[in-house]
């Protein structure tokens, strides 16, 4: 059991998706439920995971539930799968939301069984990130994931709107988004694809922690591969590679403009996903990857990371300030909010092994999580009001709170997670990300200091304009309260943001075990 | 975990469960929702006064608090505690908490109209209008319950628990936690009534105000935190070498210490919670909320938290103090303080709403308090902090019966173009509400410093004693402010009580009922008597008589090196404090005797120009305005969305796709159509192979044994050619 | 004893007489005949062989056995393709059986 628990979270989904497609394609109904069932099917086995992580074999570079077995042997690729504190976290947080998220999507009505296939393969690729410990097994689960999400967004994606390219081309706006989605993240992974293959001529295997091992322990003059170069260069190149990658994941600053569209096009489940967890890859990359292989480049690197991911906070929250669509405000706030993931991997990244490094990546770590949790509600909150007035235009709405009290305090308590409130889930990570960079970046973190006030801001905005108000009078007589099912997406996170605003230390505990190890791992 | 310890734990949970119940189950009943939330409030209000009367018996209490801790959160495998902590301090501050909470809350069921039909016309999101009622054969209109009131107790149990947090908290982070749960309940009770636009732009503004405060006192939690690795405050400011380490180590910002910079990031939050200039805006648009609204943030609470915040870091604050120089945060909180003081005094002057009034003299107190901090008067501080949460408590709940009597009027006589907030609507009240009258004017005597009688007189003359002493620049300031403190009360009592009737709806005015009066008289108590207990040792004639209490107990709070000496008595400050407060009063009476309406006030006379700016509260608003909220618009929308993400980032993108679609027309119409489609693929691909077959196709015969001929002689031939080769 | 070669000679003429068949001959069945001829004059060489260089070993002698069997069944197979394209076509000369063309 426990070696093939992970084989059993990872491709559950998938066999799921291929049962899916026999299913007749008519029987909407069953297909939706059959999904609903299917997806719980992992969440069962990632609690398994859970409950026994305490008392699971551990392998000596620290991991549980290890799975080895050769996949690509003649390469040196192996089917190599673990599971630590941090990987546990994120496969907790992508099993709980790909529920949720098929539940939400109960209101799709075209190409039912398409959709659930996909969302379940989706739920593969991104579960296969968080578990390979081998880079080529990495990279094809890294790019697995964007095939589902293309198609969600340019398939299901909000059919209105259009965007002007140049010279009076236009396309519509779900197409320009799945697009610059997909070739962004491409144009990302071609130099992670050769940083990748660089590492497999070099050792000959793909092994992860085999190369974090041999790598860290060559001295920076060697030469490798056959005289072309040395190590210190290779590292410098793989590192920026990796980075690129990742960042463009994130995303930092200024790489991030196409969130905002692939976000807001997306549907509203997409864009749960894609906000919970697709942006997870990008800061776990960071820190399965980056982190361990290159320390040293990434201790001169941090610096510029820190700067952006600074920019990403500050302007987000300003770009999210300045928005008319409600959805795309809360796409912004994302880029406001994974800021502070990324600032805190930077601020870890300059001062590893130090206490405020931990402090700075346990927050990082929890800060992924909650953003998990706020930013699926968020999307979730605002699609089930675009269901209904079809529109998400702020300016157009108003006047909601008291025509739909329940969703307005549901809205209201979401909101005040994702702004941060003490007692919610956000603050606690947002506070540790602080103090933990504080000291290692006092002016980059004064400075994003700004965005968090903006982030007030955005939020205020948000409610005010639809909750409060002047009365819409050409949208809501749409209205109606949010439904049972509705309600059954949004209580289990509501009830994780209060849990993990009151009582973090279940969560963190894990984390900031598995922070250190990481931490010890590097030197 | 003892007794006393397990009920401080368990303090602030009534309210938090009575927001919950409320919410969940009990939204649908208004009697069910007062009900739980009074009664939450009068659990925590016993509990309270159980844990400060075990206070009062405890022997050295000072240096052995209740105290309790837990494990929080687990960072870098040691165990971040919180807990609570109940030292003098905290005490006092829970002893009145309690009270004008409890008061606070009974109150509300008699302000929402309970008891009463439900309105007309009545909308969620508006304050009720009225409802008509038949009796005796005819019509008339009688004030409608309002229509969100289970929905009030819910918010203001959640405000409660945020004080109650607060207050009981022993470490920064909880006390946060409490400090912005209040900002979230502030926000939303201000716009309570959010169908009215003011109050809309009110709680946004009330809401990023504190804000600002708040993400600067986040840095410098997050500085205290990474210096001593705790937030504890039994850890930091008890610990002499703790707090002498903050003192000498130098953070690199402006030339201050760690302690100095620690200490002003944190005193920002307070700028921002207490209204402190240059913050102050949010807090007279935040009496668009309902009265009891305005008292719990006025006095009992929010605006108390943040000048307790600063009272229980006053060691820090005050960390590398030698021989009574004032260090650069003491020196920073006499100044704001100072002009907070004198600068809402000012304003107050020229404001005819009743609640404001009041909203700028609590930021006008609040600046007496943070100023006598910061000349090291600690225990004076304190004192003020407590005798103005009874009186401001009971000027907000008198204020709001005001109103509630002069709608009164307003339904009866059917003219709702009559402000009831407008004190030069009113007059004459004083015989139409007669309870109503006489605790105002308790509470007002007391904001006044009214002599010997009331609570206000001794603490702030105790503060006017220690300005005396450590710094009389700041003394002056403070005796000016106070003299306009006393003189807009009698104004306001005034124009409110005194005199005859302005209007026909003040002269329907109707006295409240007992669920709003009585929670008033109680206050009373306080604001008279709690002064008493704080009268100095040297005071000629009365002191010795009772004890010193307020300053024994508080005094103990302080680690030993800050136990300030009791300043020697001088006759200058006891004299101005008597000048001021009564001549201030006789001035605010003989000026507004006889005021028949707002145009004629004397002061818009005597002081012209200066009045209108007054009037328009230095044009803060239209300059706050323009200088941030307008650029920060333009900035978002414009600049950093419009500007940057979509045309530079964005286009650049766009650029490179341009580029290589571009590039891709010239592949495929340079190269691709002619070289490779043409050449390659026609001439070739297509060409040349049919050429060619149709040559190898003559040996095609179809005749097995012509292949076969044909395979030898290739078989022989290459035989041939493998053999010459390996020669 | 007669030398090794003198065999290799023999199935050499043997093998050159049905290659010449082979190529050369018309009838279908005439070129059948030179098959066999060419598969005897490889059994000569495989006796041969195996007499003169590895008598220990069996393996000339099974060789040659399975080329009996396998030239069986071809010579079946060849006749039985003979007859049918006689009954279809009434030819039987080679020349003229020039399908593969097609």
């Amino acid at each position: 059991m426990e070696n093939s628990l992970l084989t059993i979270i990872l491709f559950a989904p998938s066999i799921a998706a291929v049962a899916t497609l026999l299913f007749p394609k008519d029987s909407t109904k069953t297909i939706r439920i059959w999904a609903l069932v299917a997806s719980l099917v992992p969440l069962v086995f990632a609690l398994v995971a859970w409950f026994g992580f305490d008392g699971a074999a551990v392998d000596a570079n620290g991991f549980k539930y290890v799975v080895n077995a050769p996949w690509y042997a003649e390469i040196g690729s192996y089917y190599h799968l673990g599971m630590d504190g941090l990987s546990l976290t994120m496969v907790l947080l992508t099993t709980l939301l790909t529920p949720l998220a098929i539940l939400a999507s109960f209101g799709i009505k075209e190409n039912v069984r398409m959709y659930m296939a996909l969302f379940l393969f989706l739920e593969t690729g991104m579960l296969g990130v968080f578990l390979s410990l081998d880079l080529l097994l990495f990279f094809v689960f890294w790019e697995i994931g964007l095939v589902p999400m293309y198609f969600l967004i340019n398939q299901w994606g909000s059919p209105k709107g259009e965007r002007e390219l140049w010279g009076g081309m236009k396309v519509s706006n779900r197409t320009y988004a799945s697009f610059k989605f997909m070739i962004y993240t491409m144009a990302g992974s071609l130099g992670l694809l050769l940083a990748i293959q660089m590492l497999g001529v070099v050792f000959g295997k793909f092994d992860l922690t085999y190369i974090i091992q041999e790598w860290n322990a060559m001295s920076g003059e060697t030469m490798i591969l056959g005289g072309f170069t040395t190590v210190a260069t290779a590292k410098t190149v793989a590192f920026w590679a990796f980075t690129i990658a990742f960042a463009l994941k994130v995303p930092v600053w200024p790489f991030h403009t196409w969130l905002p569209d692939a976000h807001t096009e997306a549907p509203t489940a997409g864009s749960m996903i894609l906000a919970g967890v697709l942006l997870k890859l990008g800061a776990f990359g960071f820190l399965r990857f980056v982190l361990p292989l290159y320390p040293e480049q990434a201790q001169a690197g941090a610096n510029i990371l820190a700067g952006l991911a600074t920019a990403a906070i500050i302007f987000g929250a300003f770009a999210a300030y300045g928005q008319r669509d409600f959805k795309r405000l809360v796409a912004y706030s994302s880029v406001n909010h994974m800021g502070f993931v990324v600032l805190g991997i930077a601020a870890a990244a300059k001062a590893i092994g130090t206490e405020s490094a931990t402090i700075a990546l346990n927050g990082a770590v929890l800060q992924m999580f909650n953003h998990g949790l706020s930013a699926a509600g968020m999307f979730f909150l605002v699609g089930v009001v675009y269901d209904r007035i079809h529109t998400r235009n702020l300016d157009e709405m108003g006047g909601y709170f008291p025509l739909v009290p329940v969703y307005g305090g549901i809205l209201i308590f979401t909101s005040m997670a994702s702004l941060g409130l003490p007692g919610l889930n956000g603050f606690v990570s947002e506070f540790l990300v602080v103090r933990g960079a504080w000291p290692i970046f006092t002016g980059w973190t004064a400075l994003s200091m700004l965005g968090l006030l903006f982030t007030g801001a955005y939020i205020l905005k948000g409610i005010s304009k639809s909750l409060h108000g002047p009365l819409d009078e050409t949208h809501s007589h749409h209205l109606t309260e949010i439904n049972k099912r509705e309600i059954a997406v949004i209580a289990p996170l509501m009830v994780l943001m209060l849990w993990l605003g009151v009582w973090p230390s279940w969560l963190l505990d894990v984390i900031d075990k598995a922070m250190m190890a990481l931490q010890s791992a590097i030197g | 975990m003892e007794l006393t310890e397990l009920i401080i734990w368990l303090l602030p949970l009534p309210p938090l469960l009575a927001f919950f119940l409320i919410v969940l189950f009990a939204n649908r009943s208004n009697r069910a929702s007062w009900m739980i939330g009074v009664g939450a409030a009068g659990l925590s209000f016993l509990g309270s006064m159980f844990v400060f009367f075990r206070a009062l018996g405890a022997d050295h209490f000072g240096e052995h608090p209740f105290t309790s801790q837990l494990a929080w959160l687990p960072l870098n495998g040691e165990a971040f505690k919180i807990g609570v902590l109940i030292d003098p301090l905290s005490a006092i501050t829970l002893f009145f908490v309690a009270i004008t909470v409890l008061m606070i809350f009974i109150y509300s069921v008699g302000y929402h109209n309970w008891g009463q039909p439900k309105g007309d016309h009545d909308q969620k999101g508006l304050p009720p209008h009225g409802a008509t009622v038949e009796e005796h054969g005819h019509k008339h209109v009688v004030p409608s319950i309002e229509p969100m009131f289970a929905r009030f107790f819910a918010f203001i149990g959640l405000f409660a628990f945020g004080m109650y947090t607060l207050v009981v908290s022993d470490n920064l982070l909880t006390l946060f936690v409490g400090w912005e749960i209040m900002g979230l309940c502030s926000y939303l009770l201000i716009g309570f009534w959010y169908g009215k636009p003011t109050a809309r732009a009110a709680m946004i503004k009330a809401f990023m105000t504190t804000r600002v405060g708040d993400v600067f006192m986040l840095l410098g939690i997050a500085l205290l935190y990474y210096f001593t690795g705790t937030l504890s405050f039994r850890e930091i400011l008890f610990n002499e070498n703790v707090l002498h380490a903050l003192s000498t180590h130098d953070s690199g910002v402006l030339g201050l210490s760690v302690a100095g910079l620690a200490g002003i990031l944190l005193f920002i939050g307070t700028v921002g919670k207490s209204a402190q200039f240059p913050l102050h805006v949010w807090l007279p648009d935040a009496m668009e909320g309902p009265t009891p609204v305005s008292a719990m943030i006025h006095a009992a609470t929010m605006v108390s938290a943040g000048v307790y915040m600063v009272i229980r870091m006053f060691p820090l604050l005050a960390a590398g103090m030698n021989h009574g120089h004032p260090t650069t945060p003491m020196v920073v909180l006499a100044v704001i303080g100072s002009i907070t003081a004198l600068f809402a005094a000012t304003i107050a002057l020229a404001q005819n709403d009743v609640k404001r009034v009041l909203a700028y003299s609590t930021i006008s107190q609040l600046g007496f308090m943070v100023a006598a901090l910061g000349i090291g008067a600690y225990v004076a501080a304190a004192f003020h902090l407590v005798t103005h949460a009874f009186f401001k408590a009971l000027l907000f709940l008198g204020s709001g019966s005001v109103i509630h009597g002069m709608e009164h009027g307003v339904l009866h006589t059917g003219n709702h173009k009559v402000d009831p907030q407008d004190m030069f609507n009113m007059g004459g009240l004083k015989d139409k509400m007669p309870r109503t009258f006489w605790t105002f004017l308790i509470g007002g005597f007391a904001l006044s410093g009214f002599p010997l009688l009331t609570a206000g007189f001794w603490s702030k003359d105790e503060i006017l004693a220690d300005a005396w002493a450590h710094n009389q620049a700041v003394f002056w300031v403070l005796a000016i402010a106070a003299f306009l403190t006393a003189f807009y009360t009698m104004r306001q009592i005034t124009l409110t009580f005194l005199g005859k009737p302005r209007t026909k709806v003040a002269e329907h005015a109707h006295e409240t009922s007992l669920w709003m009066t009585g929670p008033l008289m109680v206050l009373a108590v306080f604001a008279v008597g709690f002064g008493w207990l704080g009268i100095p040792e040297h005071f000629p004639g009365l002191g010795g008589l009772l004890p010193n209490w307020v300053h024994d107990f508080l005094a103990h709070g302080l680690p030993e090196w800050l136990y300030a000496e009791v300043p020697e008595f001088s006759w200058v400050p006891l004299i101005t404090s008597l000048v001021v407060a009564l001549g201030g009063l006789a001035a605010g009476y003989y000026v507004y005797r006889d005021v028949p309406s707002a145009e004629e006030d004397p002061a818009k006379k005597v002081l012209g120009p200066v009045h209108t700016l007054l009037e328009n509260k230095y044009y803060f608003d239209e300059l706050y305005d323009f200088l941030f909220v307008r650029p920060a618009k333009w900035f978002s929308e414009k600049f950093v969305f419009e500007g940057m993400d979509r045309k530079v980032i964005d286009g650049i993108l766009h650029a490179v796709a341009q580029v290589s679609y571009w590039l891709g027309g010239i592949f495929r119409n340079y190269f691709d159509l002619p070289v490779v489609n043409k050449f390659i693929g026609d001439t070739l691909g297509a060409a040349v192979p049919q050429w060619f077959g149709a040559q190898i196709r003559k040996i095609q015969t179809g005749v097995v044994q012509t292949y076969m001929i044909l395979a030898m002689v290739v078989a022989f031939g290459s035989l041939f050619i493998i053999m010459l080769t390996i020669r | 004893m007669i030398p090794l070669s003198w065999y290799l000679i023999l199935a050499a003429l043997l093998f050159g007489i049905g290659l010449f068949g082979v190529l050369a001959r018309k009838n279908v069945i005439a070129i059948l005949l030179s098959i066999e001829l060419m598969l005897n004059a490889v059994n000569i060489n495989l006796l041969a062989f195996w007499r003169y260089l590895t008598p220990e070993d069996i393996a000339g002698q099974i060789f040659t056995a399975m080329v009996f069997v396998v030239a069986a069944a071809e010579v079946a197979v060849g006749l039985a393709l003979v007859i049918s394209v006689w009954r279809r076509r009434t030819i039987s000369s080679a020349d003229e059986l020039d399908l593969l063309k097609w």
